[in-house]
């Protein structure tokens, strides 16, 4: 097979990596490996469609399982064969594909991959020096393995909803599946520490992440106010416990878009006086918070989000306009660092992909290709990787094991 | 007293981390990874020292449960960096050092010797990694940001909150969180091709940047749909389709149960079941509700109207007679991944996490604290939490004496000099 010359000076050229993680956190551990010069694998099955496949938005309103921009967007750079493991030859296939690999990644609860006989033990008789990372909601072992999730439950599993409401009222956490944009930091994390220890030792290894352990990581002091000072930290709104004025506040409304808003914060006497005077308000320095919110939000009212952030961030004030999704795709900081890629996608067309939010002085991200179609790659990874024979290729298509 | 350890895979490497509450949890991501962290702070003491809250509620930078939570496996070694001869032992410092990890704003970096092209020069083999609001360059880089403008910024507040009403944000800091996590991951690509070349780089890590990671499905839905998801309350948004009310009241707390608990979608029909079972499905057994439930199978669209709420009374009926470990441990039976909405106390108080080892105790002069502990578990090189957060200066011996050959009497000057 070609060498793509391109590819050789790329930080994770040679590495090749079998995926078989689904919907958020797997797919995005092994996007940063692509991102930066993996061979990444995806392998899945159109008998079980990776769901995010099957979630919208899809292009023209048209449900297909290779027209999902949310699919897209956390693949990109990647290859996809379709394999059915459920075929009696699909897991001697994986295998088969796995003995090519360095790195295997799996989100499944864990008894799908003993049910096939593919746990970390089995594989390392293919692949001695495999490192493999599986990353159930809960971990491989425990009372809780095998309960299925989603990242929009465990944040609240985690206690990550217990600190996301309105004061006083129910924990409704983010509006998104956080734990899915969360814990694939740190499974990623894990696995760069994991193929380094490899890349000196020669050593690889089997790592159990469990999501929900890596999530509690994000809530901050909690844990330790409750362990050390007995007490059960509460949602603040858009609060913060020690400062004030610390909040959303509602702007004037941008054409027939009546929900702007500006976050605006103040952490000092300093930040205080000169929200003041941007405000023209000196006698905001001496009203009492519940007061000056309200003045702050009387004055934000009438005045629209992005010309407040300016005036303020120009004052020395912490303030931003919260972002809509629109916002973000006109944002010159985010166009400064060339966050949005545009790539080509055969069915899906000319579409944003967001690229990874750190940049690399001498080995920067690049995204290579819009998501594949589900089994793009196959003859290339069954014959040309894998080493298949045309007959046998043919053999196992006919008989169902690519479907 | 604490002394530096070799567990993890990172465990040969050496971390100088600069970093305030921005990006403190990176340096001890690292640690906790095995490698050896050197925080260095001011003489007098780091400012994130003073954020509480604190033990008892006594502010002292000692006590500080924000300094403990993130500084837990890294070393402390006080040094002034505005001052000449701190810079030169900072230096030498980055001579023996694998990472720095800073998060000095932009426009003072060039002053600490903190800029990307003299660092670059004078440790060309250093992974040097910055985390700023906005990145150190562009039209935004120098200017201010906490963490609620790093979650507006970066577009998870317009996410986050009820219709009509203020976008908030989680109380625990993610754009901290965020920021610190994925600078982690590019520090650690740009280690691993040190690896194969010696050479190290610069890693501009941006908090606005990193918070955009967190909009699910927003992305695409806006730029195939041109419709921003929005704040969906107690519900959930996917490509612009509002889904159905997700937290439910149960008779001891919060369940969370995605989709009207199953109701609609692939699991209709088995939750359906599992109502009657308790004798609380109403109609939803009908031929009538099942033909409507089966449409929407291969959807993830909910019914609407007065269908919709149909189905939510029923749900909130149902939760409210059953504790939580009741409905989950159910509804896990059939499939149906709902969860329980834990408390500090309740994950304190979690099986399964007990039955994992997750909880570890750290030894204080004050007290033995419970600390969260590993965040994966490694088969070959385990992560480890290794000891508690550094006292002030509690390494300068180790720092200055051992690593960097500096005798006990030029110590004591430097320090008398309010150098270190």
């Amino acid at each position: 097979m070609m060498t793509d010359s391109a590819q050789t000076d790329k930080v994770f050229a040679g590495i090749r990596v079998a995926d078989f993680a689904w919907v958020g956190v797997g797919p995005l551990v092994s996007k940063y490996l692509a991102d930066h010069g993996a061979e990444v694998i995806r392998i899945e099955s159109s008998v079980r469609p990776e769901p995010l496949r099957r979630a919208p938005p899809f292009v023209n309103d048209e449900p297909g399982l290779d027209n999902s921009g949310y699919y897209a967007d956390f693949n990109s750079s990647k290859k996809c064969v379709s394999l059915n493991l459920q075929h009696p030859d699909g897991v001697a296939i994986a295998k088969r594909i796995i003995a090519e690999c360095d790195i295997v990644t799996e989100s499944f609860t864990p008894k799908a991959m003993r049910a096939w006989g593919m746990t970390y033990d089995d594989l390392c008789e293919v692949r001695p020096d495999l490192i493999m990372i599986s990353m159930p909601m809960y971990g491989l072992t425990g009372p809780w393995a095998m309960w299925q999730g989603y990242g929009h439950v465990l944040q609240a599993a985690a206690g990550i909803s217990h600190l996301t409401a309105y004061p006083g009222e129910e924990p409704i956490g983010t509006g998104v599946a956080y734990t899915d944009f969360l814990v694939p930091h740190f499974a990623a994390s894990a696995l760069l520490a994991a193929l380094d220890h490899r890349q000196r030792t020669g050593e690889g290894q089997n790592i159990d992440f469990g999501q929900m352990e890596a999530a509690i990581h994000a809530t901050e002091t909690m844990v330790l106010d409750y362990t050390v000072n007995g007490r059960e930290q509460q949602a603040l709104g858009a609060g913060h416990p020690d400062h004030r004025p610390y909040g959303t506040y509602r702007c004037a409304a941008r054409g027939d878009d009546d929900d702007r808003w500006i976050a605006i914060t103040v952490t000092d006497d300093a930040e205080l006086t000169a929200l003041a005077d941007v405000a023209g308000q000196s006698s905001w320095t001496s009203l009492d918070a519940d007061a000056l919110d309200a003045a702050i939000g009387a004055w934000t009212r009438t005045r629209q989000s992005e010309e407040l952030m300016e005036r303020l961030q120009n004052a020395g004030v912490p303030a931003g306009v919260v972002q809509t999704p629109e916002d973000l795709r006109n944002d010159p900081q985010l166009a400064h660092r060339g966050h949005f890629w545009m790539l080509d996608h055969p069915t899906m067309g000319h579409r944003a992909y967001d690229g990874p939010s750190f940049r690399l002085s001498e080995t920067p991200a690049e995204l290579t290709k819009a998501a594949p179609l589900l089994g793009e790659d196959n003859e290339y990874v069954y014959k040309d990787i894998v080493g298949m024979s045309d007959e046998e290729y043919v053999e196992h298509l006919v008989s169902g094991a690519f479907d | 007293m604490t002394t530096p350890s070799a567990a993890g895979p990172l465990a040969p490497f050496r971390v100088i981390d600069l970093t305030n509450e921005l990006g403190q949890l990176a340096g001890r991501m690292l640690g906790d990874l095995g490698a050896e962290v050197i925080k260095v702070e001011p003489p007098g003491g780091d400012e994130s020292r003073f954020i509480g809250p604190f033990r008892g509620d006594v502010v002292d930078p000692e006590q500080s449960l924000h300094w403990w939570t993130f500084n837990n496996n890294k070393l402390s070694a006080t040094l002034d960096l505005t001052n000449q001869r701190g810079q030169e032992l900072f230096d030498l410092l980055l001579e023996r050092a694998d990472f720095l990890v800073e998060t000095c704003p932009p426009d003072a970096a060039a002053a600490l010797g903190l800029g990307v092209e003299t660092l670059r020069s004078s440790h060309p083999s250093l992974v040097h990694t910055s985390i700023t609001p906005f990145g150190r360059e562009g039209p935004y880089a120098n200017w201010k940001a906490t963490d609620l403008v790093g979650t507006a910024m970066g577009g998870l507040s317009s996410l986050c909150g009820a219709p009509g009403r203020p976008p908030i944000r989680p109380t625990a800091s993610q754009g901290y969180t965020q920021a610190s996590a994925q600078a982690v991951v590019g520090t650690l690509i740009a280690h691993y091709q040190r690896t194969k070349t010696g050479q190290g780089q610069h890693v501009d890590q941006s908090m606005q940047e990193a918070v955009t990671f967190t909009h699910d499905n927003a992305s695409p839905t806006w730029d195939i749909r041109r419709i921003n998801n929005g704040r969906p309350g107690n519900g959930r948004e996917i490509g612009g389709y509002k889904s159905g009310q997700y937290v439910y009241e149960a008779a001891d707390g919060y369940v969370a149960a995605l989709s009207y608990g199953g109701l609609f979608g692939l699991t209709a029909r088995q939750t359906i079941e599992w109502l009657d079972h308790h004798g609380m499905a109403r109609d939803l057994t009908s031929e009538d509700w099942l033909a409507k439930l089966d449409a929407t199978t291969g959807l993830l669209i909910p019914p609407a109207g007065d269908d919709a709420d149909y189905l939510n009374e029923t749900l909130v009926a149902f939760c409210k007679r059953f504790t939580r470990a009741q409905l989950v441990s159910e509804a896990q039976q059939i499939r149906n991944g709902w969860g329980i909405v834990h408390t500090p106390k309740d994950l304190l108080d979690n099986e399964h996490l007990s039955d994992r080892g997750y909880w570890v105790e750290i030894e204080h002069e004050e007290a033995h604290v419970t600390y969260p502990g590993p965040w994966a578990k490694l088969s070959k090189t385990p992560l480890t939490v290794r000891h508690r957060a550094p006292h002030i200066g509690e390494h300068n011996g180790y720092v200055y004496g051992d690593l960097l050959g500096i005798s006990e009497d030029e110590i004591r000057s430097l320090a008398s000099a309010n150098v270190i």
